[in-house]
């Protein structure tokens, strides 16, 4: 009797063990499985035997998976209160080695420890590595035996056996019928034989943490492909011109398929809405794909939220600046003067450019302007503001007329590709409903009928306050009988207690 | 009746009321016999939850988008979904103790928002140019309602941590989350089985089963096990002891059920274990808008780096209920030092005023 109790602590899945256990008695459960596979493979090469004896508990070791999460978490928090990737005056300045901050932050540490630029240093890239391998070995030691155990399950054949459940019963009266009858009402799957049943619900419950696993996985694997066969560049193009994408800041060893050779990307026009108070309301770049003849084979206006896809590499609005003015000095034609950008010390964006107004350039004016909305500031060589001038009107210096045509806006581009993309977002779409599956808890109700009682007994691994209640609610419905609870049973008839 | 008005009169409401449903939730904790008290307490979360939901939507009709453009709306999101995962984690427990201590974290939240926020930042803005996307709806309401969920949980797990102050923890070598094992065997008049029924006295008296008990063969004999199953736990123990010489083998088996402790540790596991998938979806859906809206799915921006890191101390807490060296407090503990977490991603990343989630802040 007692083998057959142990029996059915392992069938019936005693999650304690088979889930949870990082504890004792699973850890020589694992190694115990792990051994005569080991045996097997008698011949196989002792590598991977201590990979397999040694390696894998550890990693599927519950209390390793919460150190690393943590970890992770702790280490992430840093490079949020750390500056990233600033210069090396910059943390001279902030981290001084007298006094170091906390007795031991100092730029030095920073530096030795990679803690400016934390998200990429080979110790954390390390950690999610094993995170990732540790997510790995739980799935295959825990998560998959452990569904197996719930899917292998059995009846109750021993009033003793209800007795290691904390929610179990005994009445005098109640029929296995009501019982079936009341549970498939209730959602749960019911298996009956004789005298014994079996009920369960919400076994996706049990499925939802591999998806997720598996999910997070797909994930990492997306992004690792992402960085190595992905680019990124970024390119301030003024509207109206041509450029090949060249600013490439970013490319993996394998990106060079992706990389635009045969294309190139021309503004047409670059245009930022205001709205009445000033506030900018959207920028927007009228953009065209022109292969290497000049001809245009694609077209689209894309904003902020709305970028344009062409043969895998995305453009995304992300910047602007202004490029250029257009003016005519007394009766000249049309003369296009680059704006460069003013150091303004971070008091907001300025650009300048200085219009000669005699021939010798001995004399001009200072332009300046601040964004799109089609004026300009103009100074004298004294620096004193001179003017305020709108886009088609004129101020007169030094008995000369300048007349501003145009401000011409520069579009900021960030153009990518990322091939693991598909990959992510799959893992994405599976995290999602992974997690969501996890939510459900998984229920089971063991029923035994003996001569002179009926025996309930359940189990659920997440919902127990829920659970109780429902429970509590069926064995109100059997002793009360069915006429009390108010439900269509097909046998309302009670068993009578013998 | 003018938009602005009726907001304005709302939000003051809103926070009124919220004073006096933590007032009630507290007086129904400390006098038990008003059964009025905890129904009166719900009904002030209910109407306090309606009054932040029709501010919100009047706010949604006069500015034309969904209002979650800046911290006095977004203050509001929260309190509101607070009040509603109060509600489902109440009526889940049947517990009067979970409206002291959400309610006034609610009424905090709406009285910051409603009287200490200036009032140039409690009007609607028009949105800046990377927040025009249905994404903000997707991603930033999924969010709120994940802290919502999580704050919720969190809570709880504090309530728990006071309730057992002092006490040997029962729930030692069996987690309720995974753990259906009965504590002690049936006829073990133990200590933990009496601790287990004072404590399930306190929150379930209107429940058939609410003590566990060792019935005899006498209790076996009456109509129905559930009646006698209320009796006093000592005085049945009693007479089980006088009843064992006569029939040792005859103990009636009925429920070992959940205390209070284990009740509020359920449910806020329960509460976490909502919030977590919420996160989860929350934390993708701004990873899939910040791909459509400039080009990669994660940058590491303070913001998002605090959203995974909340992601992973629930997850740490999930994990931590179902190993076996991690049971009793700690993962309590662990839920809830996940507060903080979660009102350090919420605005303390904020205070640090960079990255791409800066929008609408006085900092």
């Amino acid at each position: 009797m007692n083998d057959n109790k142990h029996l059915q602590a392992d069938v019936n899945g005693d999650h304690l063990a088979s889930v949870s256990g990082s504890g004792a008695k699973a850890s020589s459960k694992a190694s115990r499985s792990i051994e005569s596979d080991a045996e097997f493979h008698q011949n196989s090469n002792p590598l991977s035997t201590y990979l397999k004896r040694q390696l894998l508990p550890v990693l599927a070791d519950l209390r390793l998976a919460i150190l690393l999460l943590l970890a992770i978490a702790l280490f992430s928090a840093s490079g949020t209160v750390i500056e990233q990737g600033e210069s090396l005056n910059f943390y001279q300045a902030n981290y001084p080695e007298d006094p170091a901050l906390f007795g031991f932050l100092s730029w030095k540490v920073i530096f030795s420890l990679g803690l400016d630029h934390v998200y990429r240093t080979w110790w954390f890239l390390s950690l999610l590595i094993l995170f990732g391998a540790s997510l790995t070995a739980c799935t295959f030691t825990r998560q998959l035996p452990s569904l197996k155990a719930a899917r292998r399950w059995s009846f109750y054949t021993k009033p003793q056996q209800f007795q290691r459940l904390a929610l179990s019963a005994e009445l005098p009266d109640g029929s296995l019928e009501t019982t079936e009858n009341y549970l498939q009402q209730k959602q749960y799957r019911v298996f009956r034989e004789g005298d014994r049943l079996y009920a369960r619900k919400g076994i996706v419950g049990r499925i939802g943490p591999i998806v997720v696993h598996a999910s997070m996985l797909i994930v990492l694997a997306g992004s690792i492909w992402g960085a190595m066969t992905g680019f990124f560049a970024q390119e301030l193009i003024p509207s109206g011109q041509i450029a090949p994408i060249q600013n490439i800041l970013d490319a993996g060893p394998w990106a060079a398929p992706q990389l635009p050779k045969d294309w190139a990307v021309k503004v047409n026009r670059f245009w930022i809405d205001y709205a009445p108070s000033g506030r900018i309301d959207q920028f927007y770049s009228d953009l065209s794909i022109v292969d290497k003849t000049g001809n245009e084979v694609d077209q689209d206006v894309i904003y902020v939220n709305h970028p344009f896809k062409y043969r895998g590499v995305t453009l995304y609005q992300t910047d602007w600046g202004i490029a250029a003015i257009q003016v005519r000095v007394n009766n000249s034609p049309v003369l296009q003067l680059p704006m460069a950008m003013l150091n303004t010390n971070g008091q907001g964006r300025l650009w300048g450019t200085w219009v000669p107004t005699k021939p010798d350039l001995s004399s001009g004016i200072a332009v300046v302007a601040k964004d799109l909305q089609g004026t300009v500031l103009v100074y004298g060589t004294d620096g004193q503001l001179v003017n305020i001038l709108r886009e088609g009107f004129s101020v007169e210096v030094d008995s000369v007329n300048v007349t501003l045509e145009k401000i011409i806006g520069s579009t900021g581009l960030q153009i990518k590709a990322d091939p693991g993309i598909p990959i992510v977002y799959t893992g994405f779409a599976l995290l999602m409903i992974g997690v969501v599956m996890s939510y459900v808890s998984h229920s089971q109700i063991w029923v035994l009928r003996t001569p002179s009682q009926l025996y309930v007994g359940g189990r659920t691994n997440r919902a127990q306050v829920t659970f109780e209640r429902d429970l509590t609610a069926l064995l109100d419905h059997l002793s009360h009988g069915p006429e009390a609870s108010q439900s269509n049973v097909a046998n309302p008839t009670p068993v009578p207690p013998a | 009746m003018d938009l602005v008005t009726l907001q304005g009169w709302l939000d003051n409401a809103s926070f009124a009321i919220l004073f006096l449903s933590m007032l009630v939730y507290w007086a129904g904790a400390t006098f038990p016999q008003v059964a009025l008290l905890p129904a009166l307490g719900t009904a002030g979360m209910a109407i306090a939850n309606l009054c932040m939901a029709t501010l919100l939507g009047a706010r949604w009709l006069e500015a034309g988008y969904f209002p979650l453009s800046n911290l006095y709306e977004s203050l509001f999101f929260v309190a509101w979904s607070i009040t509603a995962v109060h509600l489902l984690a109440e009526n889940m427990s049947q517990s009067r103790f979970v409206g002291t201590i959400t309610a006034p974290v609610a009424m905090g939240i709406a009285a910051f928002a409603a009287l200490s926020l200036p009032d140039q930042m409690q009007v609607s803005e028009p949105l800046v140019p990377a927040l025009k996307s249905n994404w903000l709806m997707m991603h930033v309401s999924v969010m709120l309602l994940s802290y919502g969920a999580l704050m919720v949980g969190s809570l709880l797990a504090i309530a728990f941590l006071i309730a057992t102050r002092g006490q040997e923890v029962v729930l030692r070598g069996s987690s309720y989350g995974t753990g259906a094992v009965r504590l002690r065997r049936t006829g073990d008049t133990s200590a933990v089985t009496r601790a287990r029924a004072e404590e399930g006295k306190a929150i379930a008296t209107d429940q058939p089963m609410s003590t566990p008990v060792l019935a005899t063969t006498l209790a076996a004999n009456a109509t129905s096990p559930l009646t006698v199953a209320t009796a006093d736990a000592g005085a049945t123990g009693a007479t089980a002891a006088t009843m064992t010489t006569t029939a040792p083998i005859a103990k009636q088996l009925t429920f070992e059920t959940l205390g209070l402790a284990d009740t509020l540790d359920n449910i806020s596991y329960r509460m976490i274990g909502l919030g977590f998938p919420l996160l989860t979806i929350g934390i993708i859906a701004g990873g899939v808008w910040a791909n459509e809206a400039w080009g990669t799915y994660w940058s590491w921006d303070p913001k998002e780096t605090w959203a995974l890191i909340t992601w992973l101390v629930f997850a740490a807490y999930l994990h931590a209920r179902i190993t076996k060296g991690w049971q009793g407090r700690r993962p309590a503990i662990l839920a809830a030092s996940g507060f903080v977490v979660v009102w350090v991603c919420y605005l303390g990343v904020n205070l640090l005023g960079k990255g791409l989630h800066s929008y609408g802040w006085f900092f």
